[in-house]
C-alpha cells in the first residue's frame, strides 16, 4: 500500500520536476520578436532575399502555384527567390505557426484564415500590411487599390489592421439543374424564395427523367453549416452582426424567416439535410436533387461529375433568391499574411504578394485553381476562359454583390453554436428557446475574448 | 562492488537509452504542459496566473474537496465493511455500519461535490469526461471479450490460419483516413447506407447514426412512441453517434488486441496442455485453469493500454465527428484540440490536458491495484 | 479424432472466425471495389464496378508523389523499428527480472508518458527537436533524426515486453548464472530467442505507427524529401470535393506493403514456443 502511494507520488512529481528544470533556461521563446525600431520602408532594399511561403494547395493547384513561383523568381527585378512549401491543411499550418512563434522558424508568407490571422497578429507574429499598401515606392497606387473588390480587402481588415492580402476568393452559389427545371415547367432559376419553395415541391413530385434512382427526388439538401445559413440570411438582406460589426444579431426576423421556410419544406419532404460528406454535391450530380448550395471552388468537381462520367445534363450557377435590395452572395477564403521577420524579408514577401495579385497573375491563377480573382480588371484577361466556362462566368458576375461573414473575435465558436442551434431546431426544438440560448451563448463568447 | 550495487548499475545502464528518449520526448512535455497551464497563454507565453485555468475548468475548489472527501469516506466504508465482515463472519451489522458510513459519503461526494463542480466548472470539461467515460466503457469490455474469443478460436483452428489472421488484422492496418471515410458512408443517415439497409432488414426505421445526438435510450423510447421523457435520459446515456463511433473503434482495435493475445497464447508452454490432456480435462477447464491464468499478463497489458488509449483517443473520433452529433461525441481530447485550434487558447487547453493526465493516472493506479493482483506470472 | 463433438466444435470455430473475418474485411472490400470504379460509379453508389479502372492507381501514384514518399516511409519505419526493438528490450529486461532501487517508480514514469494527449505534446517536442537541431552538428529538422529519435523508446513496447519477460520461468536465470553468464549474455543469448513472438509484435506495431503518422512529420519537415506516405494520401481530400475513387486507390497503395510484411511474418507469431530443457 505504501509502495503504491510512493509510486503514485513519484509518478506525479517526477515528471513535473523533470519538465520544469529545462524550462528555467527556456524563456518562452521570444526569438521572433523584433525590436521596435523605426524602419523607413522607402529606404529598404529587398534584393536577393529568400522568401519562404507556406501554402495548403495540392495537386493541380500546387503545380501551377510552383510554376508561377518559378516565373516570379526568374523575372522579378530584385533577384528575390521565393520558395513554396506545402505545409499541410489549415490546421497543420496553424500548428507549424504556433511552434514557429515559440522559438521555431517562421516563414515569410503564410496562408491563414481571418481568425487565425487575428490570433497571429495578437501574438505579434504577422505585420500590418497597410504601410506596404500605401507606400509610394513599393505599394499600390490608388487606381490599383480601387481595382480590388473592396469587400475582400475589408474582410482582412481587423480593427484597422490589414492582416493579410487575399490571393483569391470563393463564393457560395446555387447550383441548379437546367434540364430538370425545364421538365418541371420553369425556364429560369428562382428569383424569389417563394418560387424556390414552389420548385422544390414540384421536384419532389416529379423526379428528373435521367436520374438513376427515381425513388429519391428532392428539391434541395441543406448542409448543417453556419456558412450556408449565413448565405441564406445575406440573400434576404440580413446579417449576423450589427452595423458596426461589434455584436452578434442572431435572433432576427431574417433568420427566423429562413429557418421557418426550410422547416416547412422539410416537413413536406421537399428539402432534406445533407447526410454524408459532399452529399448534396453527389446527389445533384446524378440528378436526384434540384438545387445545391455550395462553394464555387467545387465547380470543377461538379463539372467532371456531371459531364464526364455522370448522368449528363445542363446545369448552371446563380445567386440565391434575393430580397428587395438585390442579390447578395457570401464570399470567403483564406488570405496570405506576412510574418514578422526582418524588414527586408517582409518587403520581399510583400513584393511577391503584390505581384501575385496583379491581373495577369490572377488570370493565370484563376485558370488553374477555379477560384475568383481579387481585382476587377482581371476580367479583361479572362475573356476566353469565360466562354469556355459559362457557369464560372455566371458566378463571376456576382462578385460585386459579395459580403463576408463576421471577422469578430471568436466567430469560430459562434459558428459551432449556430450549427448546434440548427440541429436543435430541425429536430423539433422550440425555436424561441433555442434562439434565445444562441444569442446568450454568442454574447458570452464575445465577452470572453 | 557488491552484487546489489552491481545489479543496480547494470539495470540503470540497460534502461538508460530508453529513458533518455522518454525523458526528453515523453516526460518533458508533461512538465511543459503543466508550465503552460499556469499562464495566460494563447500562442506565446502571457502572464502567470497560477491555477486560474484549473479553477475555471474544474469549478470552485470547495466542491472538489467535498468530492474527494466523499470518495475517501466511501473507501473507508468499504474497508470497515471488509474488516468487520472478517471479524464477525457475516450478519447484518457490517452492512448496516458500512451503509451508515457509505451512503452519506456518497451523498457528500456526488450531490454536494460533483453537483457543485458541474455547476461552477466548465461544461466542456465535464462533458468531455462524461463522453470519454461512455466511450471507454463501450469499447473496452466488448473489444477485449471478442478478441479473447477470436484469439482462442484462431489458436485452435487448424486450417486457413494465415488467411484469417490477415483478414482480422486488416482494420488496424488500413490508414484511418480511408477506413473512416468508408465508415462515415456506412453509418450515414442516407437511406442507402449500409447501416440503414441492415436496420431496414431487421424491420426498423432509418436512423441518423453519426448525425444523431439523441441517446440510444431516448431513441428506443421514441420507437415505443414515448416521446416525452426526462432530460436526464438523453444526458446519461451515449448518443447514437457515439455508439456508431464505438462500433468503428471496436472494429479497428479487435485486430490489434487479437494479434497481441495470440502472441501471448503462443507463449504458453505446450507441456501444460499436454499434461491437462493426460489428466482428461474438459476444454472449459483447460481454458479456465491453464489458458486464462497464463495469458493474464497479456490481458492485463491490454486492459491497461486500452484504458489509457481510449481516454486519450482522438484521431478516429475527430474524423467521424459531424455537426449533427453536436457535443455528444466530444471526448476530452477533442475539447482540448478545439481549445488550441479554434479558440486559440493553449494555456487553458494545457490545464484540461493536465486534468486528463491526472484522471488517467488515477484510473491506471486503481486498475493496477485491483487487477494487478490477479495476474499470474508463471513462477 | 473426428468425433461428432469434435466436428461440431470445428464448425463453431470456423463459423465464428468466418463471421468476424467478413465483418472485418467488408469495409476493406468496399475500399478495394471503390478504388476500381470510375467517379460516376462512386456517385451512383454501385456495388461492383463494371470494369477495373487500373488507371486510378496510376493517377493516384503519380499525383500523390507516392514513389518518393514510399521510399521515405520505408526508411523511417525501418529505423524506428530497429531502434525501438533494441531500446525497449534493453529497458524491459531490468523492469521485468531485476530487483533494484526505484524500479517501480521508473516503471510508473514510463507509463505516465502514455497518458498525455498528443495535441499538447507536439509543441514541446518540436521545441526540443529545434533546440537539438541548433545545438548539434548534424541536422534534425527536415531529416531523419527528427522523424525517428522521438519514437525510439515507446512505453507500449516496453510494457509489452516486460509483461512477456516476467512470465518466463525464473529457473532460466538460475541455470544461466550457474553457467557463469552475466545479465547481458543472458538477455541476448538465452531470452532473445524465446522472445520472437512479442518482439515481432512490437516491431509490427511500431512499423504501423510509423507508417501512418501524419501530424508530426508535417510539423518537422518543410519539403517532400523526408515526408512519409500519409502526406501523399492527404492530397485527394480538399475542401471542395473528395475524389473517392482516387482516395481509395491511394489508401490501398498505402495499405498493401504493411499487409505484405504482416503476411510474411504472421506465421512466426503463433508457432508454439516450447521451453526446451527445463521440464521438471
Amino acid at each position: 500500500m505504501k509502495k503504491k502511494a510512493e509510486r503514485a507520488f513519484r509518478a506525479a512529481i517526477l515528471p513535473l520536476l523533470a519538465g520544469l528544470l529545462p524550462l528555467a533556461s527556456c524563456g518562452g521563446g521570444d526569438e521572433s520578436a523584433r525590436p521596435q525600431e523605426k524602419v523607413v520602408l522607402e529606404e529598404l532594399d529587398p534584393s536577393g532575399q529568400e522568401v519562404v511561403f507556406w501554402y495548403q494547395h495540392t495537386r493541380e493547384r500546387e503545380d501551377e502555384l510552383l510554376r508561377m513561383i518559378e516565373d516570379f523568381n526568374r523575372t522579378n527585378p530584385h533577384g528575390i527567390t521565393v520558395r513554396g512549401e506545402y505545409a499541410g491543411k489549415y490546421n497543420d499550418i496553424y500548428n507549424k505557426m504556433i511552434v514557429g512563434l515559440q522559438g521555431g522558424t517562421l516563414p515569410h508568407l503564410v496562408v491563414a484564415y481571418q481568425n487565425q490571422a487575428r490570433a497571429y497578429y495578437q501574438e505579434e507574429g504577422i505585420v500590418d500590411l497597410n504601410p506596404f499598401m500605401v507606400s509610394p515606392k513599393w505599394g499600390l497606387d490608388s487606381q490599383a487599390r480601387a481595382d480590388f473588390f473592396q469587400p475582400f480587402l475589408k474582410q482582412d481588415n481587423i480593427d484597422g489592421v490589414q492582416t493579410g492580402l487575399p490571393p483569391n476568393r470563393s463564393m457560395e452559389v446555387l447550383y441548379y439543374n437546367i434540364d430538370w427545371l425545364e421538365e418541371l415547367g420553369f425556364d429560369a432559376p428562382p428569383a424569389t424564395w417563394d418560387k424556390f419553395a414552389e420548385m422544390c415541391r414540384k421536384a419532389k413530385e416529379q423526379p428528373f427523367s435521367k436520374s438513376p434512382d427515381q425513388s429519391r427526388s428532392l428539391g434541395f439538401l441543406l448542409e448543417i453549416d453556419a456558412s450556408r445559413l449565413a448565405s441564406m440570411i445575406f440573400s434576404v438582406g440580413g446579417d449576423l452582426v450589427d452595423a458596426e460589426g461589434k455584436g452578434y444579431t442572431l435572433d432576427t426576423p431574417h433568420l427566423r424567416q429562413v429557418l421557418g421556410r426550410m422547416m416547412g419544406l422539410m416537413g413536406e419532404k421537399a428539402v432534406g439535410i445533407v447526410s454524408e460528406d459532399y452529399g448534396d454535391q453527389k446527389e445533384f450530380s446524378v440528378g436526384q436533387v434540384l438545387f445545391a448550395l455550395r462553394s464555387s471552388s467545387g465547380l470543377p468537381y461538379f463539372k467532371s461529375a456531371i459531364e464526364e462520367d455522370g448522368v449528363g445534363f445542363r446545369w448552371g450557377v446563380t445567386h440565391l433568391p434575393s430580397g428587395p435590395a438585390g442579390p447578395v452572395v457570401n464570399v470567403y477564403g483564406a488570405s496570405i499574411s506576412v510574418c514578422k521577420i526582418a524588414p527586408e524579408g517582409q518587403l520581399a514577401a510583400w513584393f511577391f504578394l503584390k505581384w501575385f495579385t496583379e491581373p495577369a497573375q490572377q488570370a493565370r491563377w484563376v485558370r488553374a485553381s477555379n477560384y475568383f480573382p481579387v481585382r476587377k480588371s482581371t476580367a479583361q484577361e479572362l475573356v476566353e476562359y469565360f466562354v469556355e466556362n459559362p457557369q464560372y462566368k455566371a458566378a463571376y458576375d456576382l462578385l460585386g454583390y459579395g459580403k463576408s461573414e463576421p471577422s469578430v473575435a471568436g466567430y469560430q465558436q459562434v459558428r459551432r453554436l449556430i450549427q448546434d442551434a440548427m440541429v436543435d431546431i430541425f429536430d423539433g426544438g422550440d425555436v424561441d428557446q433555442v434562439l434565445e440560448r444562441l444569442e446568450t451563448a454568442a454574447g458570452r463568447s464575445l465577452a470572453e475574448q | 562492488m557488491d552484487n546489489r550495487t552491481k545489479d543496480t548499475l547494470i539495470a540503470w545502464s540497460f534502461l538508460a537509452p530508453a529513458l533518455a528518449v522518454l525523458a526528453g520526448f515523453g516526460i518533458f512535455p508533461i512538465g511543459y504542459a503543466f508550465y503552460v497551464s499556469l499562464h495566460q497563454w494563447r500562442i506565446r507565453k502571457g502572464e502567470y496566473i497560477g491555477f486560474d485555468h484549473y479553477l475555471r475548468a474544474l469549478g470552485e475548489p470547495g466542491f472538489l474537496v467535498w468530492f474527494i472527501a466523499g470518495l475517501v469516506l466511501l473507501w473507508c466504508a468499504c474497508r470497515v465493511y471488509r474488516s468487520l465482515r472478517d471479524r464477525q463472519g457475516g450478519g447484518y451489522l457490517p452492512i448496516l455500519i458500512a451503509a451508515g458510513l457509505g451512503l452519506p459519503a456518497l451523498w457528500l461526494s456526488l450531490d454536494q461535490g460533483l453537483g457543485g463542480l458541474l455547476e461552477t466548472g466548465d461544461h466542456r470539461l465535464y462533458n468531455g469526461l462524461k463522453i470519454t467515460l461512455f466511450y471507454a466503457l463501450g469499447t473496452i469490455p466488448i473489444q477485449l471479450g471478442i478478441s479473447m474469443l477470436l484469439a482462442y478460436l484462431l489458436f485452435k483452428s487448424l486450417r486457413a490460419k494465415g488467411v484469417f489472421r490477415i483478414l482480422l488484422f486488416l482494420p488496424y492496418v488500413t490508414p484511418v483516413i480511408a477506413s473512416a471515410v468508408v465508415f462515415r458512408t456506412i453509418f450515414s443517415p442516407h437511406p442507402s447506407s449500409v447501416a440503414n439497409r441492415f436496420w431496414a432488414l431487421l424491420g426498423f426505421e432509418n436512423c441518423r447514426w453519426l448525425y444523431e445526438s439523441k441517446s440510444v435510450v431516448g431513441l428506443f423510447l421514441r420507437a415505443l412512441d414515448i416521446s416525452t421523457y426526462p432530460a436526464w435520459v438523453d444526458s446519461c446515456f451515449p448518443s447514437l453517434a457515439l455508439v456508431s463511433i464505438v462500433l468503428y473503434n471496436i472494429w479497428v482495435y479487435i485486430g490489434y488486441d487479437t494479434v497481441i493475445l495470440l502472441a501471448g497464447l503462443s507463449a504458453i508452454p505446450r507441456h501444460y496442455y499436454e499434461a491437462a490432456e493426460i489428466d482428461g480435462a474438459s476444454p472449459w477447464q483447460v481454458f479456465r485453469n491453464i489458458t486464462l491464468p497464463l495469458v493474464s499478463p497479456t490481458l492485463f497489458f491490454l486492459s491497461m493500454v486500452a484504458v489509457i488509449g481510449t481516454f486519450k483517443a482522438f484521431n478516429h473520433i475527430y474524423i467521424m465527428r459531424t455537426p449533427g452529433a453536436r457535443d455528444s461525441v466530444d471526448v476530452l481530447s477533442i475539447a482540448i484540440f478545439d481549445l488550441i485550434f479554434e479558440f486559440h487558447n493553449a494555456g487553458y487547453a494545457a490545464a484540461m490536458a493536465f486534468v486528463l493526465f491526472i484522471a488517467i493516472l488515477a484510473l491506471t493506479l486503481v486498475q493496477n491495484r485491483v487487477l494487478g493482483k490477479r495476474v499470474f506470472y508463471g513462477d | 479424432m473426428a468425433t461428432r463433438r469434435g466436428r461440431g466444435r470445428s464448425w463453431l470455430i470456423y463459423g465464428g472466425l468466418g463471421l468476424w473475418a467478413t465483418v472485418s474485411s467488408f469495409p476493406f472490400a468496399w475500399m478495394l471495389l471503390s478504388s476500381f470504379m470510375t467517379r460516376g460509379e462512386t456517385l451512383r453508389r454501385v456495388f461492383v464496378p463494371e470494369k477495373v479502372q487500373w488507371a486510378n492507381y496510376v493517377q493516384a501514384w503519380k499525383e500523390a508523389d507516392f514513389g518518393l514518399y514510399f521510399e521515405n516511409s520505408v526508411l523511417i519505419a525501418a529505423m524506428q523499428v530497429g531502434g525501438t526493438l533494441l531500446f525497449s528490450l534493453l529497458a524491459a529486461y531490468p523492469l521485468a527480472r531485476m530487483e533494484f532501487r526505484g524500479r517501480n517508480a521508473v516503471f510508473a514514469c514510463i507509463l505516465a508518458t502514455l497518458m498525455i494527449p498528443e495535441s499538447v505534446t507536439m509543441v514541446p517536442n518540436f521545441l526540443t527537436v529545434t533546440w537539438l537541431h541548433r545545438s548539434s552538428p548534424f541536422a534534425w529538422l527536415n531529416s531523419w533524426p527528427a522523424l525517428t529519435v522521438p519514437f525510439l523508446a515507446n512505453a507500449f513496447s516496453i510494457f509489452l515486453l516486460r509483461q512477456f519477460l516476467r512470465g518466463l520461468p525464473g529457473e532460466l536465470w538460475d541455470a544461466a548464472r550457474i553457467d557463469g553468464a552475466g545479465h547481458f549474455r543472458f538477455l541476448f543469448g538465452i531470452l532473445l530467442p524465446l522472445c520472437k513472438a512479442p518482439l515481432l509484435t512490437v516491431g509490427m506495431f511500431t512499423f504501423i505507427g510509423s507508417w501512418n503518422a501524419l501530424a508530426w512529420p508535417l510539423l518537422v519537415t518543410n519539403s517532400p524529401n523526408w515526408r512519409p506516405i500519409s502526406v501523399g494520401l492527404q492530397q485527394f481530400v480538399s475542401e471542395a470535393g473528395a475524389e473517392v475513387h482516387l482516395q481509395m486507390a491511394g489508401a490501398v497503395i498505402a495499405t498493401v506493403p504493411v499487409l505484405l510484411i504482416y503476411f510474411l511474418i504472421q506465421k512466426e507469431f503463433t508457432e508454439g514456443i516450447s521451453m526446451s530443457g527445463l521440464k521438471g
